[in-house]
C-alpha cells in the first residue's frame, strides 16, 4: 500500500512552527519521500497566525491535500482556526491548556502541555517546539536518533549548550507522547531509501538552479514574494564570483541585466508584477536588440500594489504581451522543478537572443518541496552564437539569413564592432526606419520563436495526464496544475474521465500538442487564478475554441473539490445533451 | 603614430544627423581626440546613450555602441561594467535624458562609483523632440511647452554630480575643444565615476541659455589654487551664478563598484559552503 499523509502544524508566528514542518520535512526528503508544503503568512511583521502543511508520500505529489491526517496546533487560535481541515478519523496533538470544540467527533485527541513542559522541564519557553517535534517523532515513528542528528546538524553552530537544551527538549515530548499516545495511533513513517530528495523552496531553487546554469550577474529590487531570491543570491553567488547589486529600481535593475548580458554575461532579474510592469520598455528593448535575458516574475495578488503576500496568476498576458510594439519574448511557466526549468530558460533566452520571462507565484516561490537531486546537474544545453572575431569590419549584428538568428559579438572581440540599438536597425545595427527594413526585421525576430517551436530543446515540455480517451479536457498552467492533477485522479475515481494538458512554455505555446488535445476532447476546461480567464482568453484568440473558465482569486491556490464542481457540471452537460437527442426532459 | 592621425580609425563612417551648427560636433571631435590620444583600442570601448540628439553619438564613432532606452544609459553602462570590468565604458546623454527622465539612476551609479565617464551634453532643451523645456533650462523661458513660463527652477548638473558622491566632476564647453578634451582624458584616467557637463548650444531651439557668446564672455578657468579635494569648495565654484568656472571642481579616490565586489567576493569566499556540491548539499 502505497503511504500518503498530510500533517499540518499551526500556531502564532515566532513559536517556531516552520521549524516543526522543516524538521519533519527534511527527514522525511532523506527517506526518499516526496513532498509538497503549503504556508500561510501573516500579513504582520512580527506575530499573527501562521501555518504549514506537509503531505508526504512515497508516489510523485502534485497537491498539498485538502483535509489532513494529523493537525497539530499550538494555541486556542490555531485549534479554533484549523480544526475543521482535519479529517473525521484524524489525529489531533494540542496544546493542553486549549478548549476543544463542544460537538462530538470521532477523531483522536492528545493534549499535551507543551508550555509547561518547556517553561518548567527545559527553562525556556522558546524550547517548546522542539518538544513538539519530541512528541511528534513518537505520533509519526520517525527514528528518534535522526531527528537528533538534524537537529546536531541545524544547531551546531550555536553552541553545546543549544544542542543540549534540545536533546533534553526533544527527549521530553517524547517521553509524555509515549505515556499518552496509544500505540494504534501511530502513523508509520516509511523506511528510508537511499535516494535522498532535496527539499528546498521555489524561490531557492530558482536561485539555485540559475547559479548552476551559470548565471553571475543578479539585479533586482526587493520586492514580495521574490525577494529570497536576491537574499539567497546576495549570500552564495559571490562565493563563485558572481556579482549581485540592488538597485534602485527595477527599472535599473532589468537595465543591468541588459548591459551585463550584452557584456557576455549569463544575468537576471527576479521581480513580482509591479516590477515587470516597471521593466516592460526595456523587456521591448532586450526584444528589438536581440539581447538574451532571463526575468523571473513571481506573481502576487491584483494590480497596482494589490496583495502582496497572496498568489495569483494575472500577470500571463502582461508576460506574454506587456510592451509597446511587437516585441516578441519567451515564457516558460514551470508548474514544480524550478531548479532545472531556469537552465531551460537561459539555454532558450542565450540561443534564440531573446528575452524569457519565468513565471512562477507566491505559491510556488514559498512552498517546500522535494526535487531530485539531479536537477541540480543540469549543465547548460546550449549557448549564446558568437562571432569569434575572425571577420572584417562592418559587422553585420542583425543579419538577414535563412536562420533568424544571427551572430552576436560580445564586446572586447576584435573587428566586430557595431551597435546595438532599440530603434528600428539595418543589418550593421545604424537605425534604419523605412518599410522595408521594420518589416524584415519584425519578421526575423517572430521567427525566431517559431524556431523555438520545433527546437528539440523545448519539445515534451507539457505534462499531460488523465484519461487520453477523455471528452473533458482541462488546460491550466503553473502551479494550478497540482491541484488540477489531483482533481483529475479524483475524478476518475468517480467515473468521471478527464484528461489535462499543462503546457510549460505559454511563448510560443506549444501549438501542435494543443491542437491534437483541442481535437481529442468535446469541452475544454481552463483553471487559473485570476479574474478574466487570462489564459483562457490567450487559447480562444489562438486556437478559436469555446472554454470553460474556472477562475479564482481568493489569494490562495485552487483546491481540487473546485475544480471537480466543474468536472461535475460539465460531465452534467454532455450527458443531457445525449439525452436530449432522444427528447427526454430535464 | 601620433594622435591626430589614429583620429580617424575611432570614426564609424556614419554622418552625424545633428543640425548644422549644434555644439555637438565640438564635444563629438574632442571626444574622439582624447580617445585617440589615450590610444584606446576600438574593441574595448563600449559607448553607450540613451535617447536624444546627444545619445545619436555612438552611430557615429567605432566602437561597441549601445543605443538604449531614454534615460536608461548609466544603468546599461552599470551592467556592462559589472559583466566585463576590462571595457573603458563612457555614456554620453543629454539634459533631459540624464536630469528628467533619467534622474533617478544618476545619484545611484556616482555613489556606487561606477568607472565609467559620463559626459552630460547641457544644451538646456529638448532638441529632438524640438524645442521644449528641460530641467536646466532657466533664461529661455518661453519654449512650446512653457508658452507663459516655466513651472520649476533649473537643475546645476556638475553640483549636483558632487552631491552625489561623483568622485570626478568637471565641467567643460563645446566650444573649448582641446579643454574639453583634456577634461575627458582625465575624467576617462580616474578610476571611479567620472562626470563632465558639458555646456553646448543648440542651434536649433536654444540659443539663449546657452548663448555662445554669452558664456565665452562670462567664462573662467577653475583658479588653480582650487583644492580639488575640497567638496564644499568644488560645490561652491559648481554652483556660483555670477560666473561659468570651466575645469575640474572635484576629484577624490575611493573604492569603486568592482572594488566593492571583489571584497564582497572575498568575503564569500571566506564563508562555509562555497562550492555549487556545498549549496546543493544545503537542502539534502
Amino acid at each position: 500500500m502505497s503511504y500518503d499523509f498530510t500533517l499540518r502544524v499551526a500556531g502564532e508566528s515566532g513559536e517556531g512552527v516552520i521549524t516543526i514542518g522543516e524538521t519533519v520535512g527534511r527527514l522525511a526528503a532523506r527517506e526518499g519521500l516526496n513532498l509538497i508544503t503549503f504556508r500561510t503568512f501573516p500579513a504582520e511583521i512580527k506575530g499573527g497566525p501562521c501555518m504549514i502543511q506537509l503531505r508526504l508520500s512515497d508516489q510523485k505529489v502534485a497537491y498539498h491535500g485538502e483535509k489532513v491526517d494529523c493537525l497539530v496546533t499550538l494555541n486556542q487560535a490555531a485549534l479554533d482556526e484549523n480544526i475543521a481541515d482535519l479529517r473525521e478519523d484524524g489525529v489531533l496533538l494540542c496544546e493542553a491548556e486549549c478548549e476543544l470544540p463542544a460537538e462530538p467527533s470521532s477523531r483522536t485527541v492528545y493534549q499535551l502541555p507543551f508550555d509547561r513542559l518547556a517553561v518548567r522541564e527545559i527553562g525556556s519557553r522558546i524550547s517548546k517546539n522542539i518538544v513538539v517535534l519530541g512528541a511528534l517523532a513518537h505520533l509519526l515513528k520517525i527514528p528518534k536518533k535522526r531527528i537528533e542528528e538534524f537537529l546536531t546538524e541545524r544547531f551546531a553552530r550555536k553552541g553545546q549548550a543549544i544542542l543540549e537544551h534540545n536533546r533534553k527538549a526533544l527527549e521530553t515530548g517524547t517521553r509524555v507522547a509515549e505515556a499518552k499516545v496509544s500505540p494504534k495511533n501511530a502513523f508509520r513513517f516509511p523506511k528510508g531509501t537511499d535516494q535522498a530528495r532535496m527539499l528546498i523552496t521555489g524561490n531557492e531553487a530558482i536561485a539555485l538552479g540559475a547559479t548552476v546554469a551559470g548565471m553571475r550577474y543578479f539585479f533586482g529590487y526587493p520586492i514580495t514574494p521574490a525577494s529570497e531570491i536576491m537574499e539567497w543570491l546576495a549570500a552564495h553567488l559571490p562565493k563563485l564570483g558572481g556579482k549581485v547589486l540592488q538597485t534602485e529600481d527595477e527599472i535599473s535593475a532589468i537595465c543591468g541585466v541588459a548591459g551585463a548580458s550584452w557584456a557576455g554575461g549569463r544575468a537576471m532579474t527576479a521581480t513580482s508584477g509591479p516590477g515587470v510592469s516597471l521593466m516592460s520598455e526595456t523587456i521591448g528593448l532586450l526584444s528589438i536588440a536581440e539581447i538574451p535575458a532571463v526575468i523571473v516574475d513571481s506573481q502576487r495578488g491584483g494590480p497596482s500594489t494589490g496583495m502582496p503576500t497572496k498568489t495569483e496568476q494575472s500577470d500571463l498576458l502582461l508576460a506574454v504581451y506587456g510592451s509597446h510594439g511587437d516585441a516578441p519574448r519567451l515564457v516558460i511557466a514551470p508548474i514544480e522543478e524550478c531548479l532545472s526549468m531556469i537552465g531551460l530558460a537561459f539555454d532558450l533566452a542565450e540561443k534564440y537572443q531573446l528575452p524569457a520571462i519565468f513565471l512562477v507565484d507566491q505559491a510556488l516561490s514559498a512552498r517546500l518541496e522535494t526535487v531530485d537531486p539531479a536537477a541540480a546537474k543540469r549543465a547548460p544545453a546550449a549557448a549564446r552564437l558568437c562571432a569569434d572575431g575572425g571577420g572584417v569590419n562592418n559587422f553585420a549584428r542583425y543579419r538577414l539569413g535563412e536562420s533568424a538568428v544571427s551572430p552576436a559579438a560580445i564586446p572586447g572581440t576584435p573587428r566586430c564592432e557595431h551597435m546595438v540599438t532599440g530603434m528600428e536597425h539595418d543589418e550593421l545595427g545604424n537605425f534604419a526606419c523605412d518599410d522595408e527594413t521594420h518589416t524584415a526585421m519584425t519578421v526575423k525576430r517572430f521567427r525566431k520563436l517559431a524556431a523555438v517551436e520545433s527546437d528539440p530543446l523545448s519539445r515534451g515540455l507539457s505534462s499531460q495526464f488523465g484519461d487520453s480517451n477523455a471528452d473533458i479536457g482541462i488546460v491550466t498552467w503553473g502551479s494550478s496544475a497540482g491541484p488540477v492533477e489531483e482533481a483529475v485522479k479524483v475524478a476518475e475515481q468517480q467515473g468521471i474521465a478527464v484528461r489535462a494538458i499543462v503546457p510549460k512554455i505559454l511563448n510560443p505555446l506549444p501549438h501542435e500538442e494543443l491542437r491534437r488535445f483541442f481535437q481529442s476532447v468535446k469541452k475544454v476546461i481552463v483553471p487559473e487564478l485570476n479574474f478574466v480567464g487570462q489564459f483562457a482568453s490567450l487559447l480562444r484568440s489562438t486556437y478559436r475554441i469555446p472554454t470553460i473558465s474556472l477562475t479564482k482569486i481568493k489569494g490562495v491556490p485552487l483546491e481540487p473539490s473546485e475544480i471537480l464542481s466543474v468536472i461535475g457540471e460539465t460531465a452534467a452537460s454532455l450527458s443531457v445533451r445525449r439525452t436530449s437527442r432522444y427528447g427526454s426532459a430535464r | 603614430m601620433e594622435a591626430q592621425d589614429r583620429f580617424c580609425e575611432y570614426l564609424s563612417g556614419v554622418s552625424p544627423v545633428w543640425c548644422p551648427g549644434c555644439g555637438y560636433y565640438g564635444i563629438l571631435a574632442a571626444l574622439v581626440e582624447a580617445f585617440a590620444e589615450l590610444n584606446l583600442p576600438t574593441k574595448e570601448l563600449a559607448l553607450i546613450s540613451g535617447i536624444g540628439c546627444a545619445s545619436r553619438l555612438p552611430y557615429f564613432v567605432k566602437t561597441y555602441g549601445f543605443h538604449g532606452i531614454h534615460g536608461r544609459a548609466l544603468p546599461i553602462a552599470q551592467g556592462v561594467k559589472t559583466a566585463n570590468p576590462d571595457l573603458t565604458v563612457v555614456v554620453v546623454g543629454g539634459d533631459g535624458d540624464g536630469l528628467a527622465i533619467g534622474g533617478g539612476h544618476f545619484p545611484h551609479v556616482a555613489r556606487n562609483n561606477v568607472d565609467l565617464t559620463y559626459l552630460l551634453f547641457n544644451n538646456a532643451i529638448y532638441g529632438m523632440t524640438k524645442g521644449q523645456f528641460s530641467p536646466t533650462t532657466s533664461l529661455f523661458s518661453t519654449t512650446k511647452t512653457s508658452p507663459f513660463g516655466l513651472p520649476g527652477d533649473a537643475i546645476n548638473p556638475a553640483a549636483l554630480a558632487i552631491m552625489y558622491g561623483a568622485s570626478y566632476v568637471a565641467r567643460g564647453f563645446s566650444v573649448k575643444k582641446e579643454h574639453l578634451r583634456d577634461l575627458i582624458i582625465q575624467g576617462m584616467r580616474h578610476p571611479g565615476f567620472s562626470f563632465i557637463e558639458i555646456l553646448t548650444s543648440c542651434s536649433s531651439f536654444n540659443t539663449i541659455d546657452m548663448n555662445v557668446a554669452r558664456i565665452i564672455k562670462d567664462q573662467t578657468l577653475v583658479d588653480k589654487d582650487h583644492d580639488t579635494e575640497d567638496r564644499m569648495a568644488a560645490l561652491r565654484l559648481a554652483s556660483d551664478e555670477k560666473q561659468i568656472h570651466l575645469g575640474v571642481y572635484y576629484q577624490s579616490r575611493r573604492p569603486s563598484l568592482e572594488d566593492k565586489f571583489k571584497e564582497m567576493q572575498r568575503l564569500a569566499q571566506a564563508k562555509r559552503e562555497t562550492s555549487l556540491d556545498a549549496l546543493v548539499k544545503r537542502y539534502l
